[in-house]
C-alpha cells in the first residue's frame, strides 16, 4: 500500500532546468516524505513481523520482556502441533470452497440484481431498491436465529449450503454495481437494442465487461467477507470436519490461559491466502476503497 | 432528493423494528418444549433398553478445548466399550461465545442432548424449564448413590427439588506463589493464616519496577469482589433477597482494599500496563511474584520454568474462597434422556473418569470418597495440594439471581469504571444498588 500511495504522491513534474537551490529544497521535502512513508510502512508492516516471529517461537518466549522480535530458538513445532491437533488442510479447503463459491454466487446474484435496479424500469422499483438497501442497516446478530431456524427446516445445518447459501446476496454488492452500471452511457445500450440484442446480451456482452474494474473490486471484498466471517460458521457448523479456519482457530483460545504461539501459527496459515489475494487485486482493492467512499 | 432520504430513512427504521421483532419471537416462546417433553417422555416408557442401532447422543462443553480434547475423546472410548449401543459425538466452541451458540441452538430447535453449565448460567437455563429433571433417573438407577458426589456439588445443581444437572467438576482459587521471586527477594514464603494487609507488604518487597517484576495480582472483576466481599462480611443482599446491601460500609472497604493494590499500593499492574497479556501468561513468564487464580491453571503451570507453590487465600475480617462448579445437564427435550443420562452419570461418577481428571489435571471431579483425590494430592507442582482442600472449607458461593448476566455484566462495569476513576467505591456501590434492586423486581 505505501508503495503504491508514494508513487501517486511524488509527481515527476521536476524538470532539468530548475534552479539548484529548488532542486535542493524538492529534495529534502522528498526526503521527508519518503522517511515518513518508510515510519508508516513499519507500523503497518509490525504486527506481522511479530505475529510471524511468535508462531516460530516456544511457549516460555512467547512473553519475555524484553520482547524478542528474532526468535531464539526458533521452531517450527507450533505448525506441526496445529497439524497435529486439527485437521488444517480440511479446514483450508473448507475456507476456500466457501469463500469461493460465495464470492462467485455474490458476482451472479448481484450483478443481475444491479442491472435490473439500473436499467429496468418495472412498476415500483425504486421502492424495492429502497427495501434492498434498507437491509443494509439490519445487523446481522438481529436475524442470525431466524436463519438459524430457516436452516434447520431446510436441513442445512452443519453442511457447505448452509454455510455458502446465506452469503450469497449481498445488498451492499447490489448497490455498489448498480451505481457503478449507470455510469455506462445509455447510448451503448440504444445501439445494441437497434441491432436486436436482447437485454440478457446487453447485459452479458456490453455492461458486464465495461464494469471490470467493479467486478474485480466486489470479488476482493467478497472473498474477504466470507474469508473472515465467524459468527454465522461458528453457529452453523457442528463438527470440526467442517470447520472453517476463523472457527477452527477460535477453538485454540482457551478460557484461562492461551498458546499465542499455536494461534499465531494458525493466523499466518489463514493470512497467507489472503496475502496472496491482496498481492494480485492490489490495483483494485485500492479503487474500491476509493470508489466506495465517492459513491456512498 | 432529501425527501428520498427520509423515505429511505423511515423505511429502514420499519423494516428493521420488524426483523426484530421477528427474530425475538421463537427465542422469547417456551411454548413447543413441554410439548416435546411429554413426547420423549412417551418415547422413553415403551422404547426397549437393547436398541440394535447405536444411538448418537451431543455433548456440548466449554471446559475440554483445546488442551483436553485428547482427555476427553479417551474418557468417551471408556464409555463407549461399556456402552456399545451409545455414540457420544463432542461439539466444542470457545467459552465467550458458548452461551451464545447454545441459546441458537436451542431456539433453532438442535440443541445438543447433553451440556456442560457452570454454576452462573445454570439458574437461568434452570428457571427456563430447558433441563431435565433427573431425579427419578436417579432413583430407579441402581449402579449409583447420590452420596457418591461431594454434597456441596450437587446440591448446587438442584432448583426447586429437583437434580436438574450432576456436577462433573469443582474448583476452587488461590494464592499462587513464585518461590524463585520470592527467595531472590529475601521475602518469608505466604501462609494460610495471612490477611490482605500482610500479602500489600510482601507485594511492597517483590515489586521490582527495573526488572518489570509485580507483587501481585488480583483481578478487580464480579467474580473476585463476591469474594472479597464475603472475606470482609459484606453481603449483596439478605436471605430472602428483599433488601440490597451492596453499599454498606463493610462491602466499600472491601472493593477499596483491592483496588488499592493498584492505585495506592501499585503492587498490581493496571490493566492498562498489562497490556493485554494476562495475569497467568504474566505469572508463567516468571514477572509476577503472587497470583491469585484457579486451581484450574496447575496444567498450563507444570512446566513453569520456575519453583511455585499454593496456599489459601488471604483474608480481611474471615476466610472466604470462591467454589466453581460445572456440570453436564441434559436438555429436557433430548431425544433420548435415557442414554443421554447414561453418559451424563458415567462422566461425571465413574472412578476412571476420575482418575482421567485428576492426572491430567483437569480441575477436580465432584466427587466425595476421599481415595480419588489421593493421586491428586500426590502430584507437584504444587506440592501443597491440600491447601485445595484446606480452602474448600471457606468456600462461599456467588450470589445469584434469575437476571444474573445482567448483574454480573452491570455491576462489573461499575468495578471498571472504579478502575478508570470515573467513580469512588463508595459512589460504584451506590449505584450497584439500584442496578440489582431494578433486576430484583
Amino acid at each position: 500500500m505505501s508503495e503504491q500511495s508514494s508513487q501517486a504522491i511524488s509527481p515527476t513534474i521536476l524538470t532539468t532546468n530548475c534552479p539548484g537551490s529548488y532542486r535542493l529544497k524538492r529534495r529534502v521535502s522528498q526526503s521527508v516524505l519518503y522517511l515518513l512513508l518508510i515510519l508508516g510502512a513499519l507500523v503497518m508492516i509490525i504486527p506481522f513481523a511479530w505475529m510471524i516471529s511468535t508462531s516460530l517461537k516456544t511457549v516460555q518466549y512467547v512473553l519475555t520482556t524484553p520482547p524478542q522480535l528474532i526468535p531464539n530458538p526458533a521452531t517450527l513445532d507450533s505448525y506441526l502441533r496445529l497439524f497435529e491437533l486439527y485437521p488444517i488442510g480440511r479446514m483450508l479447503f473448507n475456507s476456500l470452497l466457501v469463500a469461493g463459491l460465495t464470492t462467485l454466487g455474490q458476482l451472479v446474484t448481484c450483478s443481475m440484481a444491479a442491472y435490473a435496479f439500473a436499467r429496468l424500469k418495472f412498476r415500483g422499483h425504486n421502492l424495492v431498491f429502497l427495501f434492498y438497501l434498507a437491509t443494509l442497516m439490519v445487523p446481522f446478530q438481529v436475524t442470525i436465529t431466524p436463519l438459524f431456524i430457516l436452516m434447520r427446516i431446510f436441513g442445512w445445518i452443519n453442511t457447505y449450503q448452509g454455510l455458502i447459501l446465506p452469503g450469497v446476496f449481498s445488498a451492499f454488492g447490489t448497490f455498489m454495481l448498480r451505481q457503478a452500471f449507470l455510469t455506462i452511457p445509455l447510448e451503448y445500450e440504444e445501439s445494441a437494442y437497434m441491432d436486436g440484442a436482447s437485454p440478457l446480451t446487453i447485459f452479458l456482452r456490453i455492461i458486464l465487461p465495461l464494469s471490470k474494474p467493479a467486478l474485480a473490486t466486489l470479488t476482493v471484498f467478497a472473498f474477504m467477507g466470507s474469508w473472515n466471517a465467524f459468527l454465522w460458521p461458528l453457529f452453523i457448523v457442528r463438527e470440526q470436519t467442517m470447520m472453517t479456519l476463523p472457527v477452527g482457530l477460535a477453538t485454540l483460545q482457551g478460557r484461562w490461559l492461551t498458546e499465542w504461539n499455536l494461534v499465531m501459527a494458525g493466523t499466518v496459515i489463514t493470512v497467507l491466502p489472503m496475502l496472496s489475494l491482496y498481492l494480485f487485486a492490489q490495483k483494485y482493492i485500492v479503487q474500491g476503497f476509493v470508489m466506495s467512499g465517492l459513491k456512498g | 432528493m432529501s425527501t428520498k432520504s427520509i423515505f429511505a430513512r423511515v423505511f429502514a427504521l420499519f423494516l428493521s423494528l420488524s426483523l426484530l421483532l421477528a427474530a425475538c419471537a421463537p427465542v422469547v416462546t417456551p411454548t413447543p418444549i413441554t410439548e416435546v417433553i411429554e413426547k420423549t417422555v412417551e418415547v422413553v416408557v415403551t422404547s426397549t433398553p437393547e436398541s440394535v442401532e447405536p444411538v448418537e447422543i451431543t455433548y456440548y462443553t466449554f471446559s475440554a478445548a483445546p488442551d483436553h480434547l485428547n482427555d476427553l475423546d479417551q474418557m468417551i472410548q471408556l464409555f463407549e466399550a461399556k456402552y456399545p449401543n451409545i455414540k457420544v459425538k463432542v461439539e466444542t466452541a470457545p467459552f465467550d461465545n458458548y452461551f451464545t451458540k447454545l441459546q441458537t441452538l436451542i431456539a433453532g430447535g438442535v440443541a445438543p442432548d447433553v451440556f456442560e453449565l457452570n454454576y452462573e448460567n445454570f439458574v437461568t437455563y434452570a428457571e427456563k424449564g430447558l433441563l431435565l429433571d433427573l431425579s427419578p433417573l436417579l432413583k430407579t438407577d441402581s449402579s449409583i448413590d447420590s452420596t457418591i458426589y461431594y454434597p456441596r456439588a450437587l446440591e448446587a445443581f438442584s432448583y426447586n427439588g429437583m437434580q436438574l444437572g450432576l456436577p462433573a467438576t469443582f474448583s476452587t482459587v488461590m494464592l499462587f506463589y513464585n518461590k524463585d521471586l520470592f527467595d531472590a527477594a529475601g521475602v518469608a514464603f505466604p501462609t494460610a493464616d495471612w490477611t490482605w494487609a500482610d500479602a500489600v507488604a510482601a507485594a511492597k518487597l517483590l515489586t521490582d519496577p527495573t526488572e518489570g517484576v509485580w507483587g501481585l495480582h488480583s483481578g478487580v472483576q464480579f467474580w473476585e469482589f463476591y469474594k472479597k466481599a464475603a472475606q470482609n462480611n459484606c453481603k449483596f443482599f439478605n436471605e430472602d433477597k428483599t433488601s440490597v446491601l451492596i453499599n454498606s460500609p463493610e462491602c466499600v472497604q472491601a472493593l477499596t482494599t483491592m483496588v488499592d493494590f493498584v492505585k495506592r499500593d501499585k503492587v498490581m499492574p493496571s490493566a492498562a500496563e498489562m497490556g493485554g497479556v494476562s495475569d497467568g501468561d504474566l505469572f508463567l513468564s516468571g514477572k509476577l511474584a503472587m497470583d491469585v487464580t484457579g486451581i484450574w491453571m496447575f496444567a498450563a503451570f507444570k512446566d513453569a520454568p520456575f519453583k511455585w507453590d499454593i496456599t489459601v487465600e488471604p483474608s480481611m475480617a474471615t476466610k472466604a474462597t470462591h467454589f466453581f462448579a460445572n456440570a453436564a445437564s441434559i436438555f429436557a427435550a433430548s431425544k433420548h434422556p435415557q442414554e443421554a443420562y447414561q453418559w451424563v452419570q458415567f462422566f461425571t461418577s465413574d472412578p476412571e473418569m476420575a482418575k482421567i481428571r485428576v492426572d491430567s489435571g483437569w480441575e477436580l471431579p465432584a466427587l466425595s470418597n476421599p481415595a480419588f483425590f489421593t493421586d491428586y494430592l500426590s502430584q507437584t507442582p504444587p506440592s501443597n495440594r491440600q491447601a485445595v482442600f484446606d480452602s474448600l472449607q471457606f468456600a462461599v458461593v456467588p450470589p445469584v439471581i434469575a437476571r444474573q448476566t445482567e448483574m454480573q455484566d452491570g455491576v462489573g462495569k461499575l468495578l471498571d469504571q472504579v478502575m478508570l476513576g470515573q467513580l469512588t467505591s463508595q459512589e460504584a456501590l451506590d449505584q450497584a444498588k439500584t442496578l440489582i434492586e431494578r433486576l430484583l423486581k
